[in-house]
């Protein structure tokens, strides 16, 4: 059982990351088809924290891609969708 | 032991799989900060949405950058910079954008023009035939009730000729209908009179029905 949690605890990390990395791209796709045509600062706004999202996953940095496409979603949430 | 050990290793993986909340009030980013609140102010959300973006992105992203443990001057200092250009950028471009509008020119008064539809000369003469008295006469009244208007004896000819002759011909023709006007009780003072040759066509010239168009006299009201 001690064995099995230390063995979880281990791979935590790396399962969360997974998850992450798999996400984000889906999440910032759903984003910009949400988004088309929305030329607002919003908008622009969610557009380009998704791309750092994007740059930060392509660097492995699956934690912090996470906390910029949740920014973007944010954003995404006050630019009011589609236009 | 084991029990520590586990805990130990997930409290690691835990801190290591978190991330800082980006604080974008470092002093490294104050210029570009600054900027961007600059920009805000002179309308760029509204005005330059793209470039206020880019450069409010790019804060954020510096602003992750400076916190990172494995420490890249050169990237950051790009970002930084990134940010304060695009933020300067999105200020001059929406001064462009919201620039108000200059009020649009108001609309040429179309100028009131007096037709004196069927006055005829003589063949190349100024001399007006008869039938051409009752309709002057008509305009002698429309004068007379308005008294605050002053016009220009305007006269045409058609292209037939030389423009020279045809400009000295309607130069006389307007005078001519200028002069019975007067005679008829218009006082001098409100009258001018113009010959605009064959420069004013308002038909065609090929047929005999466009140059019977465009000879013609017509009182311009000047006010």
């Amino acid at each position: 059982m001690k064995l099995f949690t230390l063995i979880l605890a281990l791979v935590s990390c790396s399962w969360t990351a997974n998850a992450a990395l798999l996400s984000v791209d889906e999440r910032a796709d759903a984003m910009n088809a949400q988004l088309q045509g929305n030329n607002s600062y919003h908008a622009h706004l969610a557009r380009q924290l998704a791309d750092v999202a994007s740059a930060e996953k392509a660097q492995h940095d699956t934690a912090v891609a996470k906390q910029f496409i949740d920014m973007a979603e944010e954003e995404a949430a006050k630019a009011g969708g589609a236009q | 032991m084991m029990k520590r050990i586990s805990i130990t290793a997930a409290l690691l993986s835990m801190t290591a799989c978190s991330t800082a909340p980006l604080n974008i009030d470092r002093a490294e980013l104050a210029d570009a900060r600054a900027a961007i609140a600059d920009a805000k102010a002179a309308g760029a959300e509204k005005c330059a949405p793209k470039l206020q973006a880019e450069a409010v992105a790019s804060l954020y992203w510096a602003a992750h950058e400076l916190s990172e443990t494995d420490y890249h001057p050169e990237e950051n200092q790009q970002l930084t910079e990134d940010a304060l250009n695009k933020a300067k950028a999105a200020k001059k471009q929406a001064k462009i954008n919201c620039a108000p509008k200059p009020a649009p020119k108001p609309a040429p008064v179309k100028q009131e023009i007096i037709e004196l539809k069927g006055v005829q000369f003589e063949y190349n003469s100024a001399t007006l035939t008869r039938t051409s008295t009752a309709i002057l006469d008509a305009a002698v009244e429309t004068l007379v009730k308005r008294p605050d208007i002053r016009v220009e004896v305007a006269a045409h000819t058609d292209s037939t000729g030389s423009a020279d002759y045809n400009q000295q011909l309607s130069e006389r023709r307007a005078a001519s209908v200028m002069a019975y006007l007067q005679e008829h009780g218009i006082d001098a003072s409100r009258l001018t009179s113009k010959g605009y040759g064959e420069s004013q066509p308002i038909a065609d010239n090929s047929t005999e029905e466009g140059r019977a168009k465009n000879r013609r006299v017509e009182l311009r009201v000047l006010k």
